[in-house]
């Protein structure tokens, strides 16, 4: 295998990571609609995945940069400009105070995101098989 | 049931083809479907004319437990009797507020007496509900003509006669133009023939019979009349016998519930069509005044039935619903021989308690039509064991004293220890467990032992376990008879610990010796340290200040117990936790930037509130800097946790009248009986849900309230989405309040509203309360103004506004040529563009470049917790021409001081000779113009000529005219007449003197234009370029 086919077979991997991740939090935001979780426990819950998700996907971007991979880069670089932005704001921590005023929104992020993760899981699954196919010829 | 729980005289005949209980009574003949009452009357007055002296006679009630209820009966009814004229403005809060009880306790005595003809119509016969029901009925179903008006009727409309331009009863009168036309001003001060009466009478009875009348107003040609304000919400038309016992009191008072629309829309797309936001208003722990007369000895239950106490129920059962888990209220339908109830939310069947007719107390049958839960809407359940999850707290306080220079020098320590001194006594502490704490900070924490002076006869406990050696300081010797205060300074801010864990929180009542002392000598312990400047002056240095730290000195004191951290402090927090900038920036204000400035700068402050509320903890804060103090940061902590912010900016103790105020109002927050440990729930009649909570409170879960002590006086509001269609004919909203009082006791208190549903839109807009909807416009604006921009919230308003009035417009008014003119809006929502109008100028909201942001956010958080009496005039000022005022106004009346009317908010109103008053429930302000003749000056202010006055704080001196006293007396009533712990300051403001205060007056007449806000003229032409250009 060389080093394409290693790469995205790493993506891969840490795609369904944040996928999983994802489908965490909306697990979360639903259990606290229905009452099994109170604000507090959940905002400290999901402030802990916030920054490693963030860095997951930051390093994914980054390794993307370094093998200059740019059509994967470019994919992901929207993502990255958003999540800087809104850590810099300061809006990426749960609020426990607001929580049940911001839920829709946190609801509809971590969809977008959601579906987002698992776009980027089938492609980067495509351009691995595509890398080790091209190695195998 | 059975028959030997009826009164004597009737008797319970199974029906076989009903399945129920026919009652039926012997003498008469007269049968009823409904359990005869012994509540509201002897069994012989239930089927006969009542004896007027009966009810006119308080004395001699029959059932003891309903003396109180009695009591008012009468009242109203002597009122109604003799006709006295109702004092109007008097009263706004209690007034106004009191009506709806008014209502409900003053038609019963006029259509009854004057229906007493046709009491047993024979179409009704066969519908007997029992006295109570009739009486209620008789007037607003106007289902008999009263042929011959009684005495007693004859008074009665005689009230309502008198009752000058606005009669606070919303049971009886038709609303609309109909009643306050036929009871104009004046037409009521003599008592008119019985004719008249009888016609205004029979008008009453017709206006109940017709659907809700929507009157259209045009606003471009109607001014705003202030006293439109203080009209009784819309009535509330529920269907006849839709309460179990028919109680005029089934229904909460307005001023403990109250919603946007009187009148709930049966699908969604109905309320989305109307524009008007849905939601209610709930004061759930209003305060009542402690005694039965005031301050003055006059009685109050007379005056204003919504100021009674609470009826507190002690049963071991708390009748809930099994799914729904509603309490048991007035509007439950008792089923199968009264064994089960049906829950009027989810209509399940719920068994009957045992015992629910049995009083345990006196081991006596009771009558389960007089049990309070089945009459009253507000009622106080004491909770059994499975309501609670550790034994009920005792009441906590623990004070957070700033002793910084800047604390001490502006006299706030000293005012603060007196005023915490002489309220000792009036903290709750009615079983002898509340306990007490002082810590001190500056740039350390101090820490002060309070241990009691050795009593042989009972050692505390506290003081043996303080003897384990963990503290350096020397223990006092116990013989001591004086007791001695240890003073330990803990400098190390990063890792806050407790010198000691035993003695620094104290019982009130075993320290109170040791607790005085130190509130007597703390003063000056700390100015002996700096020295110097004498206390008074202004311009101390802001000292370092470890608040964050204290804060949590506080919280680790009394987490296990939960309870009151009180803060006092002169000084923006300056050392480690939630140290905070100095970020006041004059160059951001009026830009877009500025709602940075509102938003918190540290999350130090929510992130303790979380912790605080977990443990119970409330926190409320007293500020009193005279720099930047970032009150915007500060005021989220005693919002999360249910407490409340009060600033006094540029405090200076050797100003009395600053002395006064604060302490005034810190008096009433300590004396205030609080609620612990709280949850609030709100429950609705199934298809609808509570959304988007607002107010001082940490919302734990979708529907739940988590209040760490309930203050009184404040209001949360929540807005209701209708999930399904609804069909059923009224709808109940139930407020349920599980909390421990400052008794020890564990209660639920809990305050039913029901209201009709209606399919309607035109019934809808003429139930629109527009006091409520401003109260929740007024925090909906804020909560923009934080979470986006401060001109977002204004733009909100203002097409709030042209959504609801376009919305109007193309469903109830025909459009066509002259349209285009026009404004229209329903009557009883004619002061809504006015009041947000008031909203848009207001400190909080308004678009100005000169409010320094602390300021801002004082008006926000006050926007935002004041209950809609204090809110109201908070956004729309009361202004009184004093000169030229109506010569009983200031005088003593039948409920108490007679106010001045009310005058439009427009600067026209000024004249050069004239003396005005202007009040917004924070601050007054005394207008004096130029010309004011010297006899005037003399007889107010004891001061020879206009040219001697000073502008600015002032105390009225109490001279010995009778002008000056009713204008003292005046000012007196609108200090105390809204509840409130609130003490506003008198201003006097000179035509010609101090620019800034005379501009700060001015802004308060908000039909003015001023700089960036348009004028009242300028708006209305704002809104009508919108609505008609959007129309169609």
């Amino acid at each position: 295998m060389n080093g394409a086919g290693w790469l995205f077979l790493f993506s891969v991997l840490l795609s369904a990571v944040l996928l999983f991740t994802m489908v965490f939090f909306i697990i979360m935001f639903s259990d606290l609609e229905c009452d099994y979780i109170n604000p507090i426990d959940l905002c400290t819950q999901l402030n802990r995945f916030v920054i490693p998700e963030y860095i997951a996907h930051g390093f994914l971007a980054l390794i993307f940069l370094l093998s200059g991979q740019f059509m994967a880069l470019a994919l992901n670089l929207p993502l990255v400009a958003y999540n800087i932005r809104k850590v810099m704001a300061g809006g990426h921590v749960y609020d426990a105070t607001e929580i049940f005023r911001t839920l829709p929104q946190h609801k509809k992020e971590s969809f977008i995101k959601l579906g987002f993760y698992l776009l980027s899981f089938f492609y980067y699954l495509y351009r691995m098989i595509v890398a080790l196919i091209s190695e195998s010829e | 049931m059975s028959s030997q729980e009826l009164p004597p005289g009737w008797e319970a005949q199974w029906h076989a083809e009903h399945q129920r209980y026919l009652f039926i009574e012997v003498e008469t003949g007269q049968t009823q479907w409904e359990p005869p009452t012994q509540a509201y009357g002897d069994p012989e007055s239930q089927g006969q004319h009542p004896p007027e002296g009966d009810l006119l006679s308080p004395g001699t009630p029959s059932h003891p437990a309903h003396a109180p209820k009695k009591r008012q009966y009468a009242a109203g009814q002597s009122q109604a009797y003799y006709g006295t004229p109702e004092p109007s403005y008097g009263d706004f809060g209690g007034g106004a507020a009191g009506g709806g009880y008014y209502g409900g306790g003053a038609p019963g005595p006029g259509p009854a007496g004057g229906a007493g003809g046709g009491f047993f119509t024979p179409g009704l016969a066969g519908e007997q509900q029992g006295f109570q029901q009739q009486q209620q009925q008789a007037p607003y179903y106007g289902q008999q003509p009263p042929a011959q008006p009684s005495p007693s009727g004859a008074g009665g409309a005689g009230w309502y006669g008198a009752n000058p331009s606005y009669p606070s009863n919303p049971l009886a009168g038709p609303p609309g133009q109909e009643t306050y036309g036929a009871a104009a001003p004046g037409a009521g001060y003599g008592q008119p023939g019985v004719g008249a009466l009888a016609d205004q009478f029979s008008q009453m009875g017709m206006g109940g019979q017709k659907p809700f009348a929507l009157y259209t107003t045009n606003l471009l040609q109607t001014p705003p009349d202030p006293l439109d304000l203080m009209k009784p919400p819309p009535e509330i038309r529920l269907p006849p016998g839709a309460s179990a016992t028919n109680s005029p009191y089934a229904n909460a008072d307005p001023s403990y519930t109250r919603c946007t629309l009187n009148a709930i829309p049966t699908t969604s797309s109905l309320l989305s069509k109307c524009k008007v936001p849905l939601a209610l208003v709930i004061t759930p722990h209003r305060s009542v005044p402690s005694t039965a007369t005031n301050a003055d000895g006059e009685p109050l239950a007379g005056v204003d039935p919504a100021d009674e106490p609470v009826p507190i129920i002690t049963d071991q059962v708390i009748p809930r619903c099994r799914r729904c888990r509603a309490y048991i209220n007035p509007y439950v339908i008792f089923i199968d021989g009264g064994s089960r109830w049906k829950c009027i939310m989810c209509n399940v069947s719920n068994e009957v308690p045992a015992e629910y007719d049995w009083d345990r107390t006196t081991n006596t049958q009771i009558d389960r039509w007089s049990r309070p839960e089945l009459n009253r809407s507000v009622v106080e359940f004491v909770a059994p064991t499975e309501y609670m999850v550790r034994p009920p707290q005792p009441p906590v306080y623990v004070f957070l004293l700033d002793v910084s220079p800047a604390a001490v020098q502006s006299g706030m320590l000293a005012t603060a220890t007196r005023t915490i001194l002489e309220n000792l006594s009036r903290i709750p502490n009615t079983d002898g467990r509340t306990k007490v704490a002082v810590i001190g900070f500056d740039a350390a924490l101090y820490f002060f032992s309070l241990t009691a002076p050795a009593n042989p006869a009972a050692p505390s406990a506290a003081q043996d376990e303080g003897e384990d050696g963990e503290n350096a300081e020397p223990q006092p010797p116990q013989e001591e008879p004086e007791p001695e205060i240890n003073m330990m300074v803990v400098s190390d801010l990063d890792d806050v610990y407790l010198p000691r864990p035993n003695d620094l929180l104290v019982n009130l009542s075993e320290s109170r010796k040791p607790l005085e002392s130190l509130l007597e000598r703390i003063n000056d312990m700390f100015a002996s340290a700096i020295g110097g400047i004498p206390p008074g002056m202004q311009g101390a240095p802001q000292g370092p200040s470890a608040m964050g730290p204290a804060l949590q000195a506080g919280y680790k004191m009394i987490s296990p117990i939960g309870g009151k951290l009180i803060v006092l402090s002169a000084s923006l927090p300056t050392l480690g936790a939630g140290t905070l900038k100095d970020r006041d920036d004059p160059k951001l204000f009026g830009t877009t930037k500025e709602s940075n400035l509102l938003q918190p700068a540290v999350p130090f402050y929510k992130t303790f509130a979380i912790d605080c509320s977990r443990s119970q903890v409330s926190v409320d804060m007293f500020l009193f800097s005279s720099g930047y103090q970032d009150i915007a940061t500060l005021s989220g902590l005693p919002r999360y946790t249910a407490g409340q912010t009060y600033f006094y900016p540029a405090f200076n103790a050797a100003r009395s009248e600053d002395a006064i105020k604060f302490a005034h109002e810190f008096g009433e927050v300590l004396a205030s009986p609080i609620g612990l440990e709280a949850v609030i729930r709100v429950r609705a009649s199934r298809g609808l849900r509570m959304t988007s909570f607002n107010g001082n409170f940490f919302v734990r879960s979708t529907d739940l309230l988590s209040l760490a002590s309930v203050p009184v006086d404040q209001t949360y509001t929540m807005e209701v989405v209708i999930e399904e269609n609804l069909s059923v004919p009224f709808v109940v909203f139930q407020t349920g309040v599980l909390h421990t009082s400052c008794f020890g006791e564990r209660r639920i208190r809990v305050v039913t509203i029901a209201l009709p549903t209606t399919s309607s839109i035109s019934e809808m807009y003429a139930s629109v309360d527009q006091v409520a909807l401003a109260t929740v416009l007024c925090q909906r604006a804020v909560e923009r103004s934080i979470s986006h921009k401060l001109e977002d919230a204004r733009d909100a308003v203002t097409n709030k506004l042209i959504d609801i009035m376009t919305a109007y417009r193309s469903s109830m008014t025909a459009g066509g040529a002259g349209a285009a003119s026009q404004l229209a809006i329903a009557d009883n929502m004619k002061m809504l563009p006015v009041l947000m109008l008031g909203l848009l100028k207001n400190t909080g909201i308004r678009a100005s470049s000169t409010i320094p942001s602390d300021l801002r956010a004082y008006a926000q958080a006050l926007l935002t917790s004041l209950p809609p009496q204090m809110v109201i005039p908070y956004i729309h000022p009361n202004f009184y021409s004093l000169v030229d005022m109506a010569p009983e106004a200031g005088t003593v009346g039948e409920h108490g001081i007679i106010m001045p009317m009310p005058l439009p908010l427009t600067s026209e109103r000024l004249v050069r000779h004239g003396l005005f008053l202007i009040e917004d429930g924070q601050s007054m302000f005394l207008w004096i113009g130029r010309d004011a003749v010297p006899q005037l000056v003399q007889d107010v202010f004891g001061v020879e000529r206009y040219d001697l006055l000073q502008s600015g704080k002032i105390t009225l001196p109490l001279l010995d005219n009778d002008f000056n006293q009713r204008i003292n007396a005046i000012i007196a009533k609108t200090r105390e007449m809204r509840r409130g712990p609130y003490w506003p300051h008198l201003y006097l403001v000179k035509e010609d003197g101090e620019p800034a205060l005379r501009q700060w007056a001015l802004s308060m007449l908000i039909q003015d234009r001023s700089d960036q806000t348009p004028s009242y003229q300028q708006y209305l032409a704002l809104l009508r370029d919108k609505v008609n250009g959007s129309g169609y």
